[in-house]
């Protein structure tokens, strides 16, 4: 197929090419910067969390009444929940991980680094989780070296209070970041007021309450339990018992003791599911523009093929009956979509990658990986064959005879 | 003339109707796209109490110390709450027209009615002027007075949503409620308060639901109510008691002044930097240049953040899309009006000028636009609600259309299709009246 | 009365310069009947284009009515085609989808007639063609001699001076081009001034006049005793013969 022909001919008519040009270049640069905060966003949310989501069970309790007695009540409930069949662990705790809400705290390698100034060791700063002896089971963390809490650790703790705790368990992020190794156990970590507490347990990996804070992976459990009367539980069951273990709380966990309030018993994939909605808004969002985007681009090439081929319905009749085959009618249709086309990438691989510094400039949004951009440029040529291909067999099949006809 | 020229545009559009058609597609489609984004961007970023934005003032004070500030990746910035101490220290002043200290908790109210099971009210712990200061409407009864702030009454305003719930919406003004095992009196009932965005608060959930019950802050004095928002502490001084925490350097609670003038504005942020002064003296105040603050309104959401930035980048692109369906109407129109030129020629040979022609395409292209504003904003409801499905309850509040946005919609649209049209418009006007009229 | 002095007009493109008409000169007085003739690509179409304000020229005068037309904008030109000259084409150019009534309607649209003025007028104007029975029927129900009359009627219709026809009856059968002819000839009989470009010799013979064009110059123009009128000729045909020279 002879390009030059074809090419001279859309020279002639310089603006409908260059609009069409235009509206790839914009197309392009929208869907694969879209496509690319979308595969960031994707794999932010499936990031391994180190805990059981899938097979988890959260839920609050409220004290209330005027003959709750906190102690009683925590060690009822956790005793009757760890009795329940199926159920793998029972811990108390203050906040849960990935719920985007919870504590953190600093610490310290050492101890006088709040005495003296200017001290060399880091401050660390860590999610802390106050849970019970079965925490490795309640939350189905990988233990690597150590072991968990005795129960004699785990004691009742206030809100305020000045002590730090008997011993500590903490993800190997946290043991590399705070003493350089994860060959921690043993060592002694320091609160902030310079109380130690010693390393008894490394896990392999636990995420802590926000998504979208960078030191998401120091988490750091102590031993212990809110002392009231508000706290939550997890409870983690075998795979797939989760809905039975959950229908069995609701039905009879309220019921147990009137002086408390049992409040959303959920699965713990919705409150994973909530504290990343805003990335799965924007990835929902995002991949609704680009199928809207790539429709109204497809239909203005299908549009404006279709009409080019009726207003030369003559023209082409007089090319078929000089000669043309069909194919050479189709053949003019593609090539001409082709080329104008392979302007809108050209345009828009710059447009792709100034968009991006926008977005990395005003969003610190990462910069764009380079293969989205030949990826991005396939995409667009398939999608104008595709869109232009109807009109072009339309006009394909146009009567050599229609070039004698009048009018 | 434009009776006539809306007729000529009917049958034009009709002529050729499938390329009308996509037209209307594609500028409703943009402009759905657009206003999805723009509804949720406007709501997130207005004022949610415009008569008073630019007097209501959240103060701040700096009473961090090292090792490092307080935002360790944006080191100029201060704590948004103030200590314990320091709001009880500044409800002295009497600078300010009125002034407010608040801090969440949630108490678990049981209903006298045994079919009401026990619920969970979030409460704002706060002081008098909250309800002048931030105007809020009694549907019975009204706010406490100073009185009862320094003598820690165990009173409650309700939010109508809880006053229904528990007394089926009646005057319920001399009643008590049980919270966390106490009874109060209530002494008001709001009537339906929702600022969008909630501007106290605002760094924790700007887009939350307003609370269900407001108590003396004094009260929880003595109480010892967990705070709901955000507590930071510092200090190595050890917190093992709730009067410790009290008065310790943490900070938790919010504090709100209204400044009805300039003037006054400076005498109170002179007041501030005294008291910080003052303070240092004390031994508090570490750092240097421990400075004070204070944001209106507007300010103080751009301040917290509340807009998420996921909408920018959103309303860039969908911008973006709206230029891409626009330059497809202005092919689509260039397409169409250059069939429509053997027509156009033969007008013009029968005597309409130049703008009598321009006028009667830009008519056409006004209707087309208007079809598409309509379908925009059939859209842009759609739109709403997929924004408000896939966001799991978060943005309720910001996927409603208010008359100034459909009408801007509409505006934009007919706008945008006119600009669209316009250079195709003068295109065919061009038109040398003699060159089609020999040729069919 | 119009009146074209040493008119010349230049088509240039980037290769080319074509003289489509070059000093061109033609004097028609009200009342007359004139015939341009020529064969294809003389300028008989240019000269109407330009007689008709269609199109610019590039030197020459051009006197319409008394009014030296050269000078004027766009705005001009369009009022003064639309209320002195109607124009009938070859393929007739109504506008499909509009009917009768419409079509005829278009140009009085543009003077910014009242309602009940433009009513008359269209209704006279399809009487005078024999249509006014059919007002409400689309161009397409028509066959292509009654498409013309109604083309004609539309010309008629803003009551011009001047009407200028290029090829009336060049789509019809003879039947057809007569009665159409007939019809232009009564409404000259009435007053309006025809000027017909046409390159069939057996029409011009109708007109008081004929011109010939030859590469875009009037050539000769005939004598009456070369080319008789074959229709009486009026009392006004001794003035008009002897005028343009």
């Amino acid at each position: 197929m002879p390009i030059r022909p074809i090419l001279s001919a859309l020279l002639r008519n310089k603006t409908g090419a260059v609009l069409l040009v235009l509206q790839i270049a914009i197309t392009m640069a929208v869907i694969v910067n879209a496509a690319f905060i979308v595969s960031q966003r994707l794999a932010k949310m499936n990031r391994d969390p180190g805990f059981d989501v899938p097979n988890m069970i959260a839920f609050q309790s409220w004290g209330f009444g005027a003959d709750y007695n906190h102690e009683v009540a925590v060690k009822e409930d956790t005793d009757y929940l760890a009795s329940l069949p199926g159920v793998l662990g029972v811990t108390t705790t203050a906040s849960l991980p990935l719920s985007n809400s919870g504590s953190a705290n600093t610490f310290a390698a050492t101890g006088e680094e709040f005495d003296e100034a200017g001290a060399d060791t880091p401050e660390i700063v860590a999610n802390t989780y106050v849970m019970n002896e079965q925490v490795l089971d309640a939350l189905g963390v990988e233990l690597v070296a150590g072991r968990t809490f005795y129960p004699e650790e785990v004691s009742y703790r206030t809100p305020q209070h000045s002590s730090f705790a008997p011993s500590v368990i903490m993800t190997r992020d946290l043991a590399i970041e705070t003493y350089g190794t994860e060959d921690a156990l043993g060592k002694t970590l320091y609160d902030g007021l310079g109380n130690p507490a010693e390393v008894v347990g490394i896990i392999e990996n636990m995420q802590g309450a926000w998504v979208d804070w960078d030191d998401l992976t120091h988490v750091l459990l102590m031993p212990g339990i809110a002392a009231g009367p508000f706290l939550r539980y997890i409870v983690r069951v075998e795979p797939g018992r989760r809905d039975e273990v959950m229908r069995v709380i609701e039905e009879t966990l309220p019921a147990r003791n009137s002086e408390r309030m049992i409040r959303r018993i959920q699965p713990f994939t919705e409150i994973v599911a909530r504290s990343y909605r805003r990335d799965h808004s924007m990835t929902i969002l995002l991949i609704a523009t680009v199928i809207m985007l790539v429709s109204i681009t497809s239909l203005g090439i299908i549009g404006l093929a279709s009409f080019a081929v009726r207003q030369r319905t003559k023209q082409i009749g007089t090319r078929r009956a000089i000669g043309a085959t069909r194919r050479d009618i189709l053949g003019y249709f593609m090539v001409e979509n082709w080329l104008v086309t392979t302007g809108g990438v050209l345009l828009g691989a710059l447009l792709t990658v100034a968009v991006n510094m926008w977005l990395v400039d005003a969003y610190s949004l990462e910069k764009l990986d380079w293969a989205y951009i030949p990826a991005g440029v396939l995409i667009l040529w398939v999608l104008g064959q595709l869109a232009v291909l109807v009109p072009a067999i339309r006009a394909s099949g146009i009567a050599p005879a229609i070039a004698t006809r009048t009018v | 003339m434009f009776l006539y020229n809306l007729r000529l545009a009917i049958k034009s559009i009709r002529r050729n109707l499938s390329l009308s058609v996509l037209m209307v597609a594609a500028i409703g489609i943009g402009i759905g796209a657009c206003m999805t984004v723009v509804t949720v961007y406007y709501m997130m970023s207005g004022d949610p109490i415009p008569h008073k934005s630019d007097r209501l003032f959240a103060v701040q004070l700096n009473n961090w110390e090292a090792p490092g500030p307080f935002d360790q990746d944006r080191p100029e910035r201060l704590p948004e709450l103030l200590t314990y101490q320091d709001a009880m220290n500044l409800m002295e002043s009497d600078i300010p027209t009125r002034k407010l200290a608040m801090h969440a908790s949630g108490l678990t109210l049981d209903p006298a009615n045994p079919d009401i099971n026990p619920m969970l009210t979030t409460t704002l712990f706060t002081t008098t002027d909250f309800f002048a200061m931030f105007d809020l409407p009694f549907q019975y009864g009204g706010a406490w007075d100073e009185s009862a702030d320094s003598s820690a009454a165990e009173v409650a305003v309700i939010s109508r949503s809880l006053n229904e719930t528990v007394f089926g919406g009646e005057n319920s003004v001399g009643e008590r409620i049980s919270l966390d095992n106490r009874e109060f009196l209530i002494i008001g009932v709001l009537d339906h308060w929702e600022p969008v965005p909630r501007f106290y608060s605002a760094h924790n959930n700007a887009f939350g639901e307003t609370d269900d019950a407001f108590i003396p802050l004094s009260v929880n004095a003595t109480w010892e109510k967990q705070n709901f928002g955000n507590t930071n502490c510092w200090g190595d001084s050890p917190i093992d008691s709730y009067a410790a925490f009290l008065g310790s350097e943490c900070v938790w609670i919010e504090y709100w002044v209204e400044l009805d003038t300039a003037a006054q504005q400076d005498r109170y942020l002179s007041y501030l930097a005294a008291y910080i002064s003052e303070q240092k003296r004390l031994g508090r105040f570490p750092i240097a240049d421990a400075s004070a603050e204070i944001h209106d309104v507007n300010d103080w959401l751009v301040y917290n953040e509340v807009v998420n930035p996921d909408f920018r980048v959103l309303l860039g692109l969908a911008i973006m899309f709206l230029v891409v369906c626009l330059i497809n109407t202005v092919a689509l129109l260039l397409a169409k009006f250059s069939a429509n030129a053997p027509r156009v020629g033969l007008r013009r040979a029968l005597g309409a000028s130049k703008a009598t022609i321009f006028k009667q395409n830009l008519v056409e292209v006004g209707l087309i636009g208007l079809g598409g504003g309509m379908l925009g904003l059939l859209l842009a409801r759609l739109g709403l609600q997929g924004v408000k499905a896939v966001n799991l309850g978060q943005y309720d509040q910001l996927v409603r259309m208010d008359q100034t946005l459909v009408i801007a919609a509409l505006l934009v649209s007919v706008v945008a299709a006119l600009i669209a049209g316009l250079y195709p418009t003068w295109r065919i006007c061009q038109v040398p009246p003699a060159t089609y009229l020999k040729t069919q | 009365m119009l009146s074209m002095q040493h008119i010349s007009k230049v088509y240039r493109t980037e290769l080319v310069e074509t003289h489509a008409l070059r000093d061109f000169s033609l004097e028609v007085n009200d009342g007359e009947f004139v015939a341009v003739t020529g064969p294809s690509g003389s300028g008989k179409t240019t000269f109407l284009n330009i007689a008709g304000l269609l199109e610019s020229f590039t030197s020459g005068t051009y006197v319409l009515d008394g009014l030296d037309v050269s000078g004027l904008n766009d705005n001009e030109r369009s009022r003064i085609r639309n209320q002195k000259i109607g124009f009938i084409f070859q393929s007739f150019n109504l506008i499909p989808d509009l009917d009768l009534f419409d079509n005829v309607d278009v140009p009085l649209r543009y003077r910014g007639l009242k309602a009940a003025d433009r009513k008359e007028r269209i209704h006279n104007a399809l009487e005078t063609v024999g249509l006014a029975s059919r007002m409400k029927h689309l161009p397409a129900q028509l066959s292509g001699g009654q498409q013309q009359r109604v083309a004609i009627a539309r010309a008629l219709a803003g009551d011009p001076h001047f009407l200028l026809a290029d090829e009336p009856t060049g789509n019809l059968d003879s039947l057809m081009a007569r009665q159409v002819l007939d019809l232009l000839q009564e409404i000259n009989e009435k007053g309006t001034t025809i000027i017909m470009v046409t390159h069939d010799a057996e029409l011009a013979r109708r007109a008081h006049r004929n011109v010939q064009v030859l590469d875009g110059q009037v050539t000769d123009l005939e004598a009456p005793d070369s080319h008789p009128l074959t229709v009486a000729v009026d009392n006004d045909a001794a003035d008009n013969l002897s005028a343009g020279a």
